[in-house]
């Protein structure tokens, strides 16, 4: 199962993965028509600067998922063939005990529409968006056991 | 998230940025927090954004793509980066200079058309001395009636600007060996806007894709700047507005008073500011202040005009660039006045917080919903007058229990230029640099530093202009500031007489008594470093001390910068001779390893001298001390009388 | 092959028949439930009153879970009481279940004030149930006002989902504030202010006295001497643990079933989670109930796990609440107010303008509690740092931060980091 990982003496912060992020998720997935849509597509992924060190944050799709057990609609669950922790939004009604107790802190609420924002691993595409949006190649899409090595 | 004691050494500042964290009030501070992490491909000066076939970036780590599309390359980037915004510092000092030029051939046409009546409170020369000295220098004939010297003189010193072919008259007063240099390298200054335009060009996609060339197409800009753009506001604003002379004033938000209608000119042209002080003065006006209950009217600087009419007139400094949010923020300020540069657009917001009103006073500089009362050279004193009176009728606004002025307010002593070290340093003889020169040369005084520019939230807020320059004052380095630097140490009690015996070496403690002045010398505003320039250049002249301005055991140094006219005034000193340091951000130029290494060492052959990135002031002043040691040694002058 | 009853049928025992089925695939498991629902998401109730959620989606577990599990599922079967020294349980209808472990997931039943006059009309409801939620829905549409006794979470939520449905509503608070049991004054101010901007009406500092009405409910008259015309109350006073059951054996009780860091209580082969259990809450170094979902869950995880042979420690449980009213988030760990005597360094920062406030509480450098109010999104690293007991000397500058969260706890916490190459 493919993971994100992050190498983060690479990060420079520039945000790119952001920007492609909002956009892969996006209505019309264009750059310069995303941001007149009306409901702006948020990153699901946010840099965070510590000790002069960048850090991308975005869900990590636990195995144990602490967000699943918190969720008080069944709104979150974890799929053991995706290797995804899928969100149903039909079920979904914002009480945020997801964004509460994320040990990442890798969801956001989205006030305006009610939706927690997580990363989904692009799962309709055929790789996750920030990968090639990386100009320096910070982040890696690779199996677990590649990682370990 | 750094602590108030982490923001600033100011007392004063840490007091009212507490209050703005109180009152939720957003500062430079937060707003800089709020923005980090910033873009490393734009700190690092390999982000591109000139052509629409971009924008472009290289990748630091040699993974990714290492030019852009049209092939540059990260050293043309980043060069060429770097030298718009020579272009634009420069832009910035030449027009000031420009607009005063102007104001003196108004004053010329005055003259000869003869208005009479109302421009009492007008210009007029007030510096005749200097006014027929400028004269001869533009191969005037000074017998001539002065109305006649006046029109022709302003004339010439128009032509400067848009002079074609040729050199800037003002290139004659550096060194010869200098102007050879220059020479020799093909960066002599023709005409002020026509560098200015020429090193645009070079920027454009697809033209100059040679670092090197680009740097020193960049020294001309920069050259055309210090002795060009810069030197002109200083001249002829001592002409106009009068030479300065020593003066005892005070700095820092404690000069705004509790009773008085404060008003607070802010931005960096004087001609302004000049109306203001006499406005101020106005006793029709003070009657009507007394009318609305306060005492009278309390004048007082930010920035650079700041110390042009500190310097010119003993105006007190509330404060430097990084203060001009917390002088509204006391609740205390009827009314900022507001020209160009340096001017934070949060202004706005934070002024609308109290009763403080923003007035915008150039056409250059607007804010969407700002009153703008547009200065007019031809009614200065009335337009004044008006602003003036605005702040008056605002006085009975200010809510006295928001308002929380800092005690904090220390005595400085500015007023510095080159003719007054003259005369000072002349003693009772005859006005000469001779007794510097010899202070340098006997040992008694080790060298000179130039300590200017601005402030950056990215810093610890004065205290490296502080650190620095205590530490170089201690090794009888005497220091010579302009702008923000000048008040940061100004505020720290470093430009008073009383600061040498405290701070500084013997040698120079020495010197500082026997003639009567502070250690550090304050010698104006940013664009009064080209008094800096001229004075090193009679330094060479009295002899003694080398042929070229980079014989002289004498470094210049940037601790703080933020402005793109810093790196201009950084240029016209490396490539005058003078080795500058600048503080924490070194330019955004360490994404091309060439281009570092030919600006910290490479140049150093080309024009002798370079620049020096260093983000400890500690570190600073041992290069500093250094370097001069190492012109000393040159020089081969006598051992220092009090130091190893 | 064991013999196992959960008696309760919501999150804490849905939670222990997964983990029980994680370990043991074999051993019977038999849930028995008072209610007539297969398991639902119990917090749900006010959105499914205010119409936000369908009856078809409130369900947390369906029919074919439990097969799918291999589990004997008894609805509508209360049990009347438990006997340790037999192992066995007995149903209200006289039916006897023996045990070779016994998970008391029983929950809690909505408090009602006694001493009100009148409090056992028609047309007082609780919102524990729903059963309570669909008698209350019947009503609406003849509903013209409503009072809610509590200004507590479940009482805001059904005022909240009732001015959804056009009723005109008032709450009725006897603290000096609303949520006092999960935020400070401060942080309630915030939420107060957003509650009554949007037509919901508090009364702070006041008590029902009395409901009034023959049959139907016509008034209420409050403890000033003001009568306000209404004809339903929706009381929102707290819970009680359903601790009856037990009440005559040697299970030690306190306000609910003792348990310990196993969660086994005092008779060995009985558990307890969820509502009815009284664990070690680990802000406050004592036993307490917290009566939330996600601690539910995390206790019915453990206690079944243990239950079925495993050995997994619980840490203790914690105050954790997470809401949000007309558009202003708001989340409450741990400790959130010192009580008389206390003494906690408060790190605070507060924004009207922004509609942003958030206090953190430190004990000896360690986080034990937070309020935040408007921007949430750090909890996650706050609870980290106050369920791991880390240190926060050298990072307490950073607390407050706007971007505060896991980058900036990076180095501390327990596990190791992998993501991060």
């Amino acid at each position: 199962m493919k993971n994100l990982y992050y190498e983060v003496d690479k990060c420079v912060a520039c945000k790119s993965c952001e920007v492609a992020c909002s956009i892969a998720h996006s209505a019309t997935g264009d750059l310069f028509k995303v941001i007149r849509e009306e409901v702006l597509s948020l990153p699901r992924k946010k840099i965070h600067a510590s000790k002069n060190k960048n850090y991308p944050v975005s869900c990590r799709h636990c195995q144990e998922p602490l967000c699943v057990d918190a969720c008080m609609a069944k709104a979150l669950e974890y799929n053991e063939e995706k290797g995804l922790v899928l969100h149903d939004e039909s079920r979904c009604v914002g009480c945020w005990m997801c964004v509460m107790v994320c040990p990442y802190t890798a969801i956001r609420p989205n006030i305006k529409t009610k939706i927690p924002v997580r990363c989904d691993k692009c799962s309709d595409k055929d790789q996750p968006q920030c990968v090639k949006a990386c100009p320096t190649h910070a982040i890696l899409w690779q199996e677990e056991a590649v990682t370990k090595r | 998230m750094s602590t108030i004691e982490q923001k600033s050494i100011d007392v004063a500042t840490q007091e009212i940025l507490r209050k703005a964290e109180a009152e939720n009030i957003k500062t430079a501070w937060d707003r800089l927090e709020a923005q980090e992490p910033q873009c490393g491909f734009g700190q690092l000066g390999v982000c591109c954004t000139v052509c629409a076939m971009g924008p472009c970036r290289i990748d630091p780590f040699g993974e990714g793509a290492q030019v852009g599309v049209c092939g540059a390359n990260a050293d043309t980037i980043a060069a060429r980066n770097l030298v718009r915004k020579i272009a634009v510092g420069a832009s910035a000092h030449s027009d000031h200079g420009r607009d005063v030029a102007h104001t003196l051939s108004l004053l010329a046409d005055s003259h000869t058309h003869g208005k009479s009546g109302s421009h009492s409170h007008n210009y007029e020369i007030l510096d005749i001395e200097k006014f027929k000295s400028l004269a001869q220098e533009f191969g005037i004939d000074t017998q001539k009636p002065k109305e006649q010297i006046l029109t022709e003189l302003s004339k010439k010193l128009l032509e400067e600007f848009g002079k074609q072919e040729g050199t800037l008259t003002f290139i004659k007063r550096a060194p010869k060996k200098r102007q050879k240099i220059w020479k020799d390298l093909n960066i002599t200054p023709r005409g002020i806007d026509r560098e200015i335009v020429e090193l645009l060009h070079t920027t454009h996609m697809g033209v100059d894709n040679d670092y090197k060339n680009l740097i020193a197409t960049g020294m001309r800009c920069a050259l055309s700047d210090g002795w060009g753009g810069s030197m002109t506001a200083t001249d002829l604003q001592d002409v106009i507005l009068g030479s300065p002379v020593p003066v005892r004033s005070k700095v820092n938000l404690g000069v705004l008073k509790e009773n008085y209608v404060n008003i607070v000119v802010h931005g960096h042209e004087p001609v302004l500011s000049e109306m203001a002080v006499k406005a101020a003065e106005d006793p029709e006006l003070v009657k009507l202040a007394k009318k609305f209950g306060a005492e009278g009217i309390n004048l007082a600087g930010i920035c650079c005009t700041a110390n042009e009419v500190l310097m010119r007139h003993g105006i007190p400094v509330a404060g430097n660039f990084l203060q001009q949010e917390l002088a509204i923020i006391t609740g205390a300020v009827e009314l900022m006045m507001v020209d160009v540069q340096c001017i934070m657009p949060a202004l706005h917001e934070i002024a609308t917080c109290f009763h403080t009103k923003l007035v915008t006073t150039s056409s250059k500089a607007r804010f969407p919903g700002v009153v703008h009362i547009e200065f007019d050279t031809n009614n200065a004193y009335e337009i004044a007058k008006q602003i003036i009176r605005a702040g008056i009728e605002n006085y009975p606004n200010r809510k006295k229990e928001k308002a929380t002025i800092p005690v904090e307010k220390m005595d400085l002593v500015a007023g510095f230029t080159k003719e007054i070290i003259f005369q000072i340093l002349g003693g009772r003889h005859r006005a000469t640099y001779k007794p510097l020169n010899e202070a340098i040369i006997s040992g008694r005084l080790r060298g000179l530093a130039g300590v200017v520019g601005c402030n950056n939230p990215k810093q610890t807020h004065d205290y490296y202009h502080t650190a620095l320059v205590k530490e170089l004052i201690k090794n009888d380095v005497l220091v010579l500031q302009t702008g923000c630097s000048a008040i940061a140490c100004a505020k720290q009690g470093l430009l008073i007489p009383e600061a040498a015996k405290k701070y500084a070496g013997k040698g120079l403690q020495e010197i500082c008594e026997a003639v009567g002045i502070p250690p550090v010398l304050h010698l104006g505003s940013c664009v009064d470093n080209s008094r800096i320039l001229t004075a090193a250049s009679y330094i060479i002249e009295e002899g003694g001390l080398g042929e070229d301005l980079s014989d002289i055991p004498a470094a210049g140094c940037a601790p703080e910068w933020m402005s793109e006219k810093a790196i201009t005034i950084g240029f016209y000193f490396v490539a005058s001779g003078v080795y500058t340091v600048f503080g924490s951000n070194p330019f955004a130029t360490l994404g091309s390893k060439n281009l570092t290494d030919y600006l910290t060492k490479g140049l150093e052959e080309v024009v002798g001298a370079r620049f020096e990135f260093c983000d400890d002031p500690m570190q600073m002043a041992k290069l500093m001390i250094a370097h001069i040691d190492k012109k000393r040694q040159d020089l081969k002058l006598k051992p220092m009388v009090y130091h190893a | 092959m064991k013999n196992f009853i959960i008696i309760g049928n919501s999150a804490a025992g849905i939670a222990a028949i997964e983990a029980i089925r994680k370990i043991d695939t074999v051993s019977k498991i038999t849930v028995i439930s008072d209610e007539e629902y297969p398991a639902y998401c119990r917090c749900l109730i006010s959105y499914y009153l205010a119409g936000q959620t369908k009856e078809k989606d409130i369900f947390y577990r369906t029919e074919s879970f439990y097969r799918a599990h291999n589990v004997e599922l008894l609805l509508n079967k209360k049990v009347a009481r438990v006997d340790p020294k037999k192992g066995r349980v007995v149903l209200r209808d006289r039916n006897q279940r023996s045990f070779d472990g016994l998970l008391i997931a029983t929950g809690a039943t909505p408090k009602i004030p006694e001493a009100v006059k009148g409090i056992k009309k028609t047309g007082v409801f609780g919102l524990r149930t729903l059963q309570d939620a669909k008698a209350i829905a019947e009503l609406l549409p003849v509903t013209k006002a409503a009072f809610v006794l509590g200004g507590g979470l479940v009482g805001l939520k059904t005022a909240y989902a009732l001015r959804k449905k056009r009723i005109d509503v008032k709450v009725v608070v006897k603290s000096k504030q609303i949520l006092s049991q999960i935020l400070d004054y401060d942080g309630a101010s915030f939420v107060q202010r957003r509650l009554q901007e949007n037509g919901i009406d508090i009364l702070l500092g006041q008590d029902i006295t009395e409901i009034i009405g023959e049959g139907e409910i016509r008034a209420v008259k409050l403890d000033s001497g003001k009568a306000y015309d209404c004809s339903m109350v929706i009381v929102g006073k707290g819970v009680s643990p359903n601790i009856d059951l037990i009440k005559d054996t040697e299970i030690k009780v306190n306000e609910g079933i003792v348990a310990d860091s196993s969660l086994q209580t005092s008779v060995p082969s009985i558990y307890a989670a969820g509502d009815v259990c009284e664990s070690l809450d680990l802000t406050r170094g004592a036993h307490a109930v917290n009566a939330l979902w996600p601690v539910a869950v995390e206790q019915g995880k453990i206690a079944g796990t243990n239950m079925a042979g495993g050995n997994l420690r619980y840490d203790g449980s914690l105050g954790m609440n997470s809401l949000e009213f007309f558009g202003l988030p708001t989340i409450s760990l741990g400790i959130y107010r010192p009580e008389a005597g206390e003494k906690f360094e408060e790190l605070k920062k507060s924004d009207p303008g922004a509609q942003v406030y958030k206090k953190l509480l430190l004990k000896d450098n360690h986080l034990v509690g937070a309020v935040l109010v408007g921007d949430i999104k750090s909890s996650g690293a706050y609870l980290r740092l106050i369920r791991e007991r880390i240190d926060c000397s050298s990072i307490k500058d950073m607390l407050l931060q706007e971007d505060f969260g896991y980058p900036h706890i990076v180095d501390f916490v327990k596990e190791k980091e992998n993501v991060y190459v």
